[in-house]
């Protein structure tokens, strides 16, 4: 099992890669920026939206400047910048963009094609919720977006929004599936932290350019894409993106591994600190609150924490391998920063489905909605509610 | 009748547009209202296009019905249009007790083997009756409902309110297709029927090659073809200017050629039924031109000029004789156009023919009746010694009668014309001079004495003599004037030619006719009766009516008549005989060797018509010399007449006129007046063929096929495709010359041929 | 010259000799998009890509496993074809391939309704695209509901009397994006509609065509009249045809002689109520709204 350090957050370089690195306090926003080009992508549609919009910005910037050898487009909607990449993509191009909020709503449909016509497109989200109008953190968003069939990182920094990016299109590419890199509104997008960004033969060894295959527009081979599909074949499609999709998980933890060969940083779908048989409690954070959860782990021994960081498919095996070792009376808190119109939160939803069978009992707690802040005393009230007494509820909102 | 006191399946198999859907809608609304049965009618929601196949289901039931998918193995199979039998697999898993119902003329034995209970409706073709939906597609599901009310034991009577209201349109009239249908319903058991396969399963599907979705196979996989519910062809019609020759010369044919400057095919063309084109092309009315297409558009093709041309270039081709190959031989009477045209055909068939003539030159009336000015003598000589050098005997100024040449020969063919004038009904024969003689004697001897220069003379009729006798009389010094007693629109004598006479100076006096004569000094009052115009008569031209007291009186020098002329009887001894074309009655004729007679004595008064007579006259010796039957060849039954030309895809151009000289002193000038166009001029003439009847590959059925099932073959030919064609029909509208037809027999047509070449 | 160019009229010159589209169309009869996938393929050649939105041709080019053209084929979400487009016209630049046409294929819907932002906005970048509207002038894939392109008096499934507003003037939104080449095309009109093709594949930059498509379902006739309605929907200055190449405006077909829109209308059930009318006053609003349009037409070919 993987188990990681509360410490490992800081994602420095192993000793002998560290010269292959250059050290910058970087915004999550300019990170993900840095992840496109180093990931030598070739084509970035753009719209803006708050808090995103830094991302293309910067982009612009570098492309503009001639460091970042790519297109951009300034496109008229979020839905036609994911449009747009339904063609650059087919045509065979290394594709980006990034979105927030309304606007990954408003191309809702558009993920749908991209992940059914298996195209291997990266995009950040900063999550934000939608209505009433709001800016601040929140994975209402992207939660929303699970069943589009993309495949969805949660990132807990700066680093880690680099990482992932490279590791993402590395995955795609290989499943034929798109990949959503989601960092939280502000307090990633914004917060400008310690970066170290890995030179470009490290990422070009790493992910190699995209391959030429026989599934992308070729001109001397005309085909015809996405069209109506009958009833007759159209779940072998579903089938076959299915088959994909049950093997992400394994494939995270491979890749994970293989970065961490590479660059000196250890990744996996999920990440465990502090979580053995003498665990009590457990909290199960993304993104950003699980920062502040580590520092809370740390003063509490009885306390473990479960950092998801793939989402979508949900790493059942993995989440399972964690809790191997725990006690069967170790309680297991989910802190949700999302509400999808449902009496749980997504992540408790999906837990519950993971661990079914499993006999330790589950709670979800509402926290962080709305870029409402979870300090590191709202995680010490969430660990004094007693979820074990008489008449306790199972999902509880803090604040 | 299918017992439904239990669950009962229904499968039907339509063409999207003929109403299925709707047809086992309204019987689950029957079923569920009337009987109060538990019902299920969906269809098999598709790409459902008009005309491309498509299915629905109907559940029936007393109890509830416990399933929602589609119906594999029915109780009853419906087909909407027999077309789909071959087409998709419509009779798959119906059970072995099962019913099939079709819509066919045919009677349901025809399709045995294909279940135990077979039933038939002609549905098509009582909606057709009822005037539903088009011929393209008639909507049969009123009278399907009625056909499966029947067999489903119902009450149409019940339904009928349901019918009324479920249908879209027409409420009446698919009521009573669906009476009708209920009433003809035909029924066939097979006690013996066994199923060739037991039942099916839904199809297994196909698999992916690749994880994204696209694909590579060509569409043509996919036949439209079946969709198709008339079929369009190519096939020719007639055009109007061949149908209306009395020769039966192909004109399209050669004023294609001449378009073409292939001008010695296009002499060939006409030449096989004409052996006049340089004359015809100056003398006849040209019935072909009077019903050319073009009018419609613009104005005529000049079809006159270009055989004038094509006839004028005769100089430089050559027949040859053809050797005699029968014992036979055949005397004709008369050297006009028809006796001419009768000996030629006979000579080139292997027969000695030998033509008299009483005058002293060949010809005919096209010798004695038309006036140099209009045919100069040399044209004429040069056709003539053409038929000639053919082999054909002329003896000249031997004026025969059939008595003398009975037992010489094996057929005689009389053809003598009508070279006697009908007679005024006012005027001794010395006072009025006969205008039919007066051309005779000018043109045979060169020079005539009744008429003076500055004589006034007056001319009565209204055909090509009278006009030939005013303009001749204009060229002798003379002051001519015409009588006529209908208008210009009611003139037998050809347009042109009145235009010309007019032109040159004629007065012609209309709606006049002259009622009484009077010696006065030499000179003649001639008392003038003013006509209006009445009913029409046989001919179809409105009848003078004399008005009342409109008489005037004119002084004139001389009265020419020219109001008809009759054959000479001479020929048959002074017997006054109704010849008529053909062979005439053995003892009418008075001969032992078979007489036939052609030509102006038997019918017609052209060149053109005595060429036809000629032509058919032969044809019916030979027939009776070699003992075969002989029909008139027969004219094409379809004609592309001007309502099935599309004018719109025509360029206006403006036609090239014959050119015509208006001499500026008539006085003994016989010049021609009418002259030639140039080659050029020709070309560009024939070149406004509008095609009538005949594709001339201009490609738009190509151009505007919305199925790309219009192809060009090896040869450069348009062909039709008929696995891809559906049937729509834009090719038959947008073409332009009337080219294409809808094969109203075989709706599938099917020509193996071109689609074997279209692959390569 | 053969026969033909002796005789007619050059307006529907183009022959197409090599067919770019496959037999076997999932087109009704008489239906318009074959026949101006078959012009289109024909002049744009192999090397093209397709963007078709939702509509009826999304059909048509071929469900699974077929290819009714011979090109390549993207189909793509209802609203944005043109940023579809957009994505393959750039890749295919950053590959090189800057010869390949990309066209969008789409309908009325597709252009004038859930289309438009897309369009307007590849329009306003100068994407170079090809976006080419099949106006049949109703959603007629999802069996004929009104769109903003569908005339006044047209009876629809949503405007079951018939419409009573008259179609949004995409041409004039299509012309303030000042883009080098738009014009209006008519399958019956080939000559002019085979120069207009050329002229916006040899241009660089938006390139926009408006045809008139005919829809025998749709409009309700006979499947056979499709070019003849075609024709006459110009000849009666309904539908006229113009381009304006680089600003500069030009009616690309007079009529010869005036012919009344009843003459357009009569022949198809969509206007059957107007024409149902004994007072004739739609059908004169009607006419004096295409005279009008026409003078407009004429005011701007002068101005020019």
């Amino acid at each position: 099992m993987l188990q990681f350090d509360t410490t490992e957050i800081e994602k420095t370089p192993r000793a002998d890669l560290l010269t292959r690195h250059t050290k910058k306090v970087l915004k999550g926003n300019s990170a993900a920026a840095i992840a496109a080009k180093l990931s030598r992508v070739s084509l970035v549609t753009a719209y803006p939206i708050t808090p995103q919009t830094s991302i293309i910005e910067e982009i612009a910037d570098m492309i503009s400047k001639g460091e970042f050898d790519a297109e951009i487009v300034n496109m008229e909607s979020e839905h036609s910048v994911f449009a747009a990449l339904i063609g650059a993509s087919l045509t065979g191009e290394r594709v980006f963009t990034a979105t927030s909020g309304q606007g990954l709503f408003y191309a809702h449909e558009v993920l749908h094609a991209i992940a059914h016509m298996r195209l291997p497109v990266v995009a950040c989200n900063v999550g934000r919720p939608s209505f009433p109008w709001n800016i601040w953190a929140d994975q209402t968003d992207s939660i929303s977006q699970r069943d589009t069939g993309w495949v969805q990182f949660y990132c807990e920094s700066s680093q880690e929004v680099l990482d992932t990016v490279i590791q993402s299109y590395r995955l795609a590419e290989k499943h034929k599936l798109p990949v959503m890199v989601v960092l939280d509104a502000f307090y990633m997008s914004h917060t400008s932290e310690n970066v170290y960004i890995p030179d470009q033969k490290m990422v070009d060894e790493f992910c190699p350019p995209r391959e030429k295959t026989d599934d992308q527009i070729n001109l001397k081979h005309p085909k015809a894409f996405g069209g109506l599909v009958g009833p007759d074949i159209y779940d072998k499609y579903n089938r076959l993106h299915w088959e994909s999709i049950c093997k992400v998980e394994k494939e995270t933890n491979q890749l994970g591994h293989e970065f961490d060969e590479a660059f000196g940083r250890k990744y996996a779908a999920v990440e465990a600190v502090n979580i053995n048989e003498k665990t009590k409690k457990i909290l199960v954070t993304m993104s950003s609150i699980t920062t502040t959860a580590r520092q809370v782990v740390s003063r509490h021994p009885e306390v473990g924490l479960l950092k998801i960081r793939l989402f979508r498919p949900f790493p059942k095996e993995s989440v399972l391998k964690v809790l191997d070792t725990v006690s069967d009376d170790c309680l297991i808190i989910n802190i949700d920063r999302n509400f999808p119109g449902e009496t749980e939160g997504a992540m408790m939803q999906e837990m519950k489905r993971a661990l079914h069978g499993v006999p330790n009992k589950i709670f979800g707690v509402f926290a962080g909605l709305g870029g409402r802040d979870v300090s590191s005393k709202t995680i010490e009230n969430i660990l004094e509610v007693d979820f074990r007494a008489p008449g306790a509820e199972q999902v509880i909102w803090v604040t | 009748m299918v017992d439904i006191s239990k669950l009962i399946e229904v499968r039907g198999h339509a063409r999207g547009g003929q109403g299925m859907v709707t047809a086992f809608e309204i019987l689950a609304k029957i079923f569920s209202y009337r009987y109060n049965y538990e019902v299920q009618a969906f269809p098999f929601f598709g790409v459902e296009r008009t005309g491309a196949p498509i299915q629905a289901y109907l559940r029936i039931s007393p109890e509830t019905i416990l399933t929602r998918n589609y119906i594999y193995e029915p109780h009853l199979i419906i087909i909407f249009d027999e077309g789909l039998i071959e087409q998709t697999p419509v009779f798959d898993g119906l059970t072995k007790e099962g019913t099939l119902l079709i819509n066919s003329n045919k009677p349901p034995e025809y399709f045995k083997g294909k279940a135990k209970h077979i039933y038939t409706i002609p549905a098509t073709d009582i909606s057709v009756e009822n005037k539903l939906g088009s011929k393209t597609l008639p909507i049969v599901n009123a009278a399907m409902v009625g056909a499966m009310l029947k067999i489903l034991g119902a009450d149409i009577g019940e339904a009928m309110e349901i019918i009324k209201d479920e249908v879209p349109a027409k409420p009446d009239a698919n009521a009573a297709s669906a009476e009708t249908a209920f009433r003809q319903v035909k029924e066939f058991t097979d006690e013996h029927y066994q199923p060739a396969q037991n039942g099916q399963s839904p199809p297994a599907g196909k698999e992916p090659n690749w994880e994204v979705p696209f694909w590579d196979q060509p569409m043509s996989i996919n036949k439209t073809g079946n969709w198709r519910v008339v079929a369009p062809k190519y096939e020719d019609l007639e055009a109007p200017c061949t149908d209306n020759c009395p020769a039966g010369t192909n004109v399209r044919k050669f004023v294609k050629l001449a378009s073409e400057g292939m001008f010695k095919e296009a002499y060939e063309t006409i030449y096989e039924h004409n052996p006049f084109p340089a004359i015809c092309g100056r003398v006849c009315p040209h019935f072909c031109q009077q019903n050319c297409n073009r009018i419609f558009l613009d104005d005529k093709v000049n079809i006159g000029a270009i055989e004038r041309f094509i006839g004028d270039k005769n100089g430089q081709y050559q027949h040859k004789p053809e050797p005699v190959q029968y014992k036979e031989k055949i005397a004709v009477v008369g050297s006009g156009p028809a006796g001419l045209t009768a000996a030629l055909r006979l000579r080139k068939l292997g027969y000695e023919v030998t033509v008299y003539e009483a005058l002293p030159k060949a010809g005919g009336m096209m010798r004695s009746g038309i006036p140099a000015f209009r045919l100069p003598p040399y044209v004429l000589d040069k056709e003539i010694e053409k038929i000639q050098h053919q082999g054909v005997e002329v003896i000249t100024e031997k004026r025969v009668t059939i008595d003398e040449l009975d037992g010489k020969y094996s057929a005689i063919i009389t053809a003598v014309g009508s070279h006697i004038g009908s007679n005024l009904r006012i005027g001794s024969n010395e006072q009025v001079i006969d205008g039919i003689e007066f051309l005779r004697k000018l043109n045979i001897s060169g020079n005539q004495e009744q008429i003076k220069a500055g004589d006034s003379v007056a001319v009565i009729g209204g055909g090509n003599t009278a006009i030939d006798v005013a303009r001749t009389v204009l060229r002798l010094g003379g002051k001519p004037t015409i009588y006529y007693r209908r208008t210009r629109q009611e003139m037998p004598a050809i347009a042109e030619e009145v235009e010309e006479a007019m032109k040159e100076g004629v007065p012609i006096q209309f709606l006049t006719a002259p009622v009484g004569l009077e010696e006065k000094n030499g000179r003649y009052e001639l008392i003038i009766q003013k006509m209006e115009l009445g009913e029409p008569d046989e001919s179809g031209r409105r009848r003078p009516v004399p008005v009342e007291g409109s008489e005037y009186s004119v002084m004139t020098d001389k009265l020419i008549k020219a109001i008809g002329q009759w054959p000479d009887p001479f020929v048959f001894s002074g017997n006054e005989i109704e010849a008529r074309q053909g062979r005439l009655d053995e003892k009418l004729a008075g001969s032992k060797t078979p007489v036939f007679c052609a030509g102006d004595m038997a019918w017609g008064g052209t060149v053109v018509e005595a060429i036809g007579s000629g032509n058919d006259v032969a044809g019916e010796v030979d027939a009776f010399l070699r003992e075969k039957e002989w029909e008139k060849p027969e004219k094409a039954k379809e004609i592309a007449t001007h309502d099935k030309i599309n004018y719109r895809y025509y360029l206006p151009t403006p036609g090239n006129p014959t050119p015509v000289t208006t001499p500026e002193n008539f006085v003994n000038n016989f010049a021609e007046v009418a002259g030639g166009l140039p080659e050029d001029v020709i070309i560009e003439e024939a070149g406004r063929c509008l095609h009538c009847g005949e594709c001339f590959s201009c490609g738009n059925c190509l151009n505007y096929c919305p199925d790309a099932a219009i192809f060009i073959d090896d040869d450069y030919r348009l062909r039709i495709d008929y696995d891809y064609c559906k049937g729509c029909g834009i090719c038959v509208r947008e073409c332009p010359c009337a080219a294409i037809q809808y094969d109203e027999k075989n709706r599938l047509s099917e020509e193996k041929e071109p689609k074997e070449l279209h692959q390569k | 010259m053969g026969l033909k160019d002796k005789v007619m009229i050059p307006e529907n010159e183009f022959l197409i000799t090599e067919e770019s589209i496959h037999g076997g169309a999932l087109s009704c009869r008489g239906c318009g998009w074959t026949l101006l996938a078959r012009y289109v393929s024909n002049v744009m050649g192999p090397e093209t890509v397709y963007v078709v939105p939702a509509c009826c041709f999304s059909i048509i080019a071929g469900p699974n496993p077929m290819n009714l053209l011979k090109g390549t084929v993207v189909h793509t979400v209802f609203a944005a074809a043109a940023a579809t487009a957009t994505g393959v016209r750039r890749a295919l630049d950053r590959q090189g391939k800057i010869d390949a046409n990309v066209v969008v294929l789409a309908g009325d819907g597709g252009t004038f309704d859930i289309g438009l932002q897309a369009l307007s906005g590849a329009a306003a970048r100068q994407e170079n695209i090809i976006f080419i509207c099949n106006n049949n002038a109703a959603y007629m894939n999802t069996g004929v509901q009104s769109s903003t392109g569908t005339p006044v008096g047209a009876r629809t499934t949503t405007d079951p009397q018939g419409k009573k507003l008259p179609a949004k003037n995409l041409m004039g939104i299509i012309e303030a994006h000042h883009i080098p080449y738009s014009a209006t095309a008519s399958p019956a009109f080939l000559t002019d509609f085979k120069t207009k093709l050329q002229k916006a594949r040899d241009a660089t930059g938006f390139r926009f065509l408006m045809v008139d498509g005919p829809c025998p379902p749709g409009h309700k006739h006979d499947p056979d009249r499709s070019i003849e309605l075609a024709r006459l929907a110009v000849e009666t200055n309904y539908f006229p045809l113009f381009e304006t190449e680089n600003g500069r405006f030009n009616i690309t077909y007079t009529p010869n002689v005036k012919t009344p829109v009843s003459e357009y209308m009569k022949h198809q059930g969509r206007f059957s109520n107007v024409m149902r009318e004994k007072s004739g006053n739609g059908l004169e609003t009607i006419q004096h709204q295409v005279d009008q349009n026409w003078e407009h037409l004429l005011n701007k070919q002068t101005s020019n």
